[in-house]
């Protein structure tokens, strides 16, 4: 069957645009947190990302051709889920902002310190806009194809790094540092939240969702720990914790020393390519999410109209919301993890329980 | 930015007049987020230096 959007390719859109996320801001914040044994956190946070994913298998395999609005409506009734819906509106609108803001503040760090914001915004809205206009498919295809290349390339970069990995930077880790790794791991559990993303597009995968098919959910969460874990650890272990938890984007710092045999450097101009590549598919994401909650909480047939004026709003909203990155710090720290918190696991938790307690219901009507 | 901003604003009501006037919803939430992004825009160029929503947060949350 011709499936408009596949669970194989929202595992790989989840996986590519948490990429920015865990280069960029994972490893200073749980170097800031946990310090030295901040890199263990990845693997706390499958205590969290576990259940979440189950979470949202039930909710697809409970409800087969509906979407998350759909299911909530069967849970909740109309005007719960349109509430809630609105304040996804509100929470996709602001984790925009955010992405648009921490990717030129990511360009002047890196490639172009001189130029202005605008700048970089006013390109990614153009590349932004005309991906929409391609439609869905276009955007999921591309984080498809280019995923691959991605991690090879990272494969490379850290059997180059391997050697320059110091033990005295990650070790000793006591049972003492046991309690600041598990907290610091809402971090990781933040950014592994946008797993989903699945039940936005619930209604794309056809009816019938073969166990196989939901399997990828689990691998693209493996991988994502990997990877989480992986780049937290050459973080910490070449540039060391002081340094990882002072600098806006350490993993750029990190990979500066590294060369594949002398025949191949500047590791870095890769790794904010990385960075822009996520950034782009997060934010073309995010917007699709938005005209969708936008459809579904207005009842709106045509939404095209929409994309100039929410450009608009998006473009100075990164103007009030945070002007430099310490400010930029502290909104991530103390406003978007905890929103993601609560948008990505508190809600979809008391969908399941809701969906828990009516599965004699369901269960007839399906 | 805002004159271009204010142009794209017209032009697509122009281009997308027929979806936008064919339900009053439409209309209205056009409308909305229209003057909403411009009146961002507008205080944003009147005074550049605003302090920040997260100035003003991290202000009253210490």
């Amino acid at each position: 069957m011709n499936r408009e959007v596949t669970l194989r390719q929202i595992t790989f859109m989840y996986l590519f645009i948490s990429i920015s996320s865990i280069l960029r801001q994972m490893p200073q914040m749980l170097a800031a947190e946990a310090g030295r044994s901040g890199y263990l956190s990845p693997v706390w946070s499958i205590l969290a990302t576990v259940p979440l994913t189950a979470i949202v298998i039930l909710l697809i395999k409970s409800y087969p051709g509906l979407n998350f609005y759909e299911i909530m409506v069967q849970l909740t009734g109309k005007f719960l889920a349109k509430l809630f819906i609105l304040l996804y509106l509100l929470w996709i609108l602001l984790a925009i902002t955010a992405k648009v803001t921490a990717y030129s503040l990511t360009m002047q760090f890196t490639l172009m310190p001189k130029t202005k914001s605008d700048f970089f915004m006013a390109i990614m809205i153009v590349l932004v806009f005309y991906a929409l206009i391609r439609g869905i498919k276009t955007i999921f295809r591309f984080s498809e194809l280019t995923l691959g290349t991605v991690l090879v390339f990272f494969a490379v970069l850290f059997l180059c790094a391997m050697t320059r990995i110091r033990r005295d930077y990650l070790l000793p880790v006591q049972t003492i540092h046991l309690k600041s790794t598990i907290l610091a791991s809402k971090y990781v559990i933040a950014i592994g939240g946008n797993i989903i993303l699945a039940l936005f597009f619930a209604d794309k995968f056809g009816v019938t969702v073969t166990k196989q098919q939901l399997r990828k959910l689990w691998f693209g969460l493996l991988t994502f720990t990997g990877l989480a874990f992986i780049i937290t650890l050459f973080s910490f272990g070449i540039s060391g914790t002081s340094l990882t938890a002072n600098l806006p984007f350490p993993f750029y710092i990190t990979v500066k020393s590294i060369s594949f045999f002398n025949i191949f450097e500047r590791f870095e101009v890769f790794v904010t390519l990385i960075c822009i590549l996520s950034d782009f598919a997060a934010i073309a994401i995010f917007a699709i999410l938005l005209m969708r909650c936008f459809t579904w909480a207005f009842g709106l047939t045509e939404y095209n109209f929409l994309y100039t004026p929410l450009t608009v709003i998006i473009f100075y909203l990164t103007y009030y919301l945070s002007s430099t990155q310490f400010e930029f710090n502290y909104l991530y720290q103390y406003i978007i993890v905890n929103l993601n918190l609560v948008f990505q696991y508190v809600i979809p938790a008391l969908l399941a329980l809701l969906c828990f307690l009516k599965r004699k219901q369901i269960k007839k009507q399906y | 930015m805002i004159y271009i901003f204010s142009f794209t604003i017209i032009y697509t009501f122009i281009r997308q007049r027929e979806k936008i006037l064919s339900k009053k919803r439409n209309l209205a939430l056009y409308l909305l987020l229209s003057v909403s992004g411009l009146a961002l825009g507008i205080v944003y160029l009147l005074n550049p230096y605003l302090p920040s929503i997260t100035t003003v947060m991290e202000k009253y949350m210490k």
